[in-house]
């Protein structure tokens, strides 16, 4: 099979504005899947993802995860999983780990990730996220599939900090871009790497 | 309006998609006429209501939801494959 160079979905991310109020790192060269589990297949798809990851699938919009990989609950059945390892053939392994227990779908090329952080970041995705995200409402390790500026996005908390990781179709990239800097100019955005 | 969609919680209406009357059966294709009603004919009612709408923007999933059509107070939504389940 042919190896495609590879080329950032965010090539175009660069600091605007004074201040630090959000800094924006995009994640590179993970792999990402989605899963749907089979009909019927539910209890024994987080039994094999228990056994091949000591992972509990989570059931809710949540994630779960190891070091290098989570499961993130994007709807009833559904899971996008992410696996920053740089293992070979990930997808096609998870594929192989979860035959008949679920349909694996190859994203690694669709999907483009990025990290955010910052002081103002709250305030910034509250300019284009009608969903809660503090703490009470939005502790980390929960997962919200919504849409920003009508675009689809799926954001996860990863900490209090709080850092978000936001996930979204490479084709969107370049006007998800133009949302964060117009959003976020005020505040500064800073490119971290 | 928001709807509490039982898996991504409190969303606002524009993530959603109304998808029609959840009060009607759809007949069996042979019967021409029920198809026919069960297609094109609406009732219009007042008060509790209850209506497929699917949740495009979140989590993809058709939910039952009731609610007030003359106050658009949302009283409850269910997915719709779990209520078909049980
Ligand atoms: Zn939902």
């Amino acid at each position: 099979m042919l190896d495609l160079a590879y080329i950032s979905a965010f090539s175009g991310l660069r600091s605007i504005g004074d201040g630090r109020g959000v800094i924006a790192r995009e994640r590179r060269g993970i792999a990402i899947a989605t899963v749907m589990a089979r009909k019927g297949q539910g209890t024994a798809l987080a039994a094999a993802v228990k056994e091949h990851f000591d992972i509990n699938l989570p059931l809710g919009p949540h994630g779960s995860g190891s070091v290098s990989t989570s499961f993130l609950g994007t709807g009833p059945g559904r899971w996008l999983v992410t696996h920053d390892a740089g293992t070979p053939r990930f997808v096609e392994r998870l594929a192989q780990q979860l035959e008949g227990l679920a349909s694996v779908v190859d994203q690694s090329d669709g999907v483009g990730l990025l990290r955010l952080t910052g002081p103002a970041l709250l305030d910034v995705l509250a300019k284009g996220v009608a969903v809660d995200l503090n703490t009470t409402a939005f502790p980390a390790g929960s997962v919200a599939v919504t849409q920003i500026a009508h675009m689809g996005v799926t954001l996860w908390k990863v900490d209090e900090t709080p850092t978000f990781h936001i996930a979204i179709a490479r084709s969107m990239a370049g006007s998800f871009l133009h949302w964060l800097e117009a959003s976020a100019a005020v505040t500064g955005l800073v490119a971290d790497g | 309006m928001r709807i509490p969609c039982p898996y991504c919680g409190s969303r606002d209406s524009s993530e959603f998609s109304y998808s029609g009357d959840a009060t009607l059966t759809r007949p069996t294709p042979d019967n021409a006429d029920a198809m026919f009603d069960y297609v094109y004919l609406r009732d219009n009612p007042v008060g509790l209501h209850r209506e497929y709408w699917y949740h495009a923007a979140g989590c993809h999933a058709w939910l039952k939801v009731t609610r007030n059509v003359s106050t658009h107070e949302v009283i409850e939504a269910v997915l719709a494959h779990d209520e078909a389940a049980s």
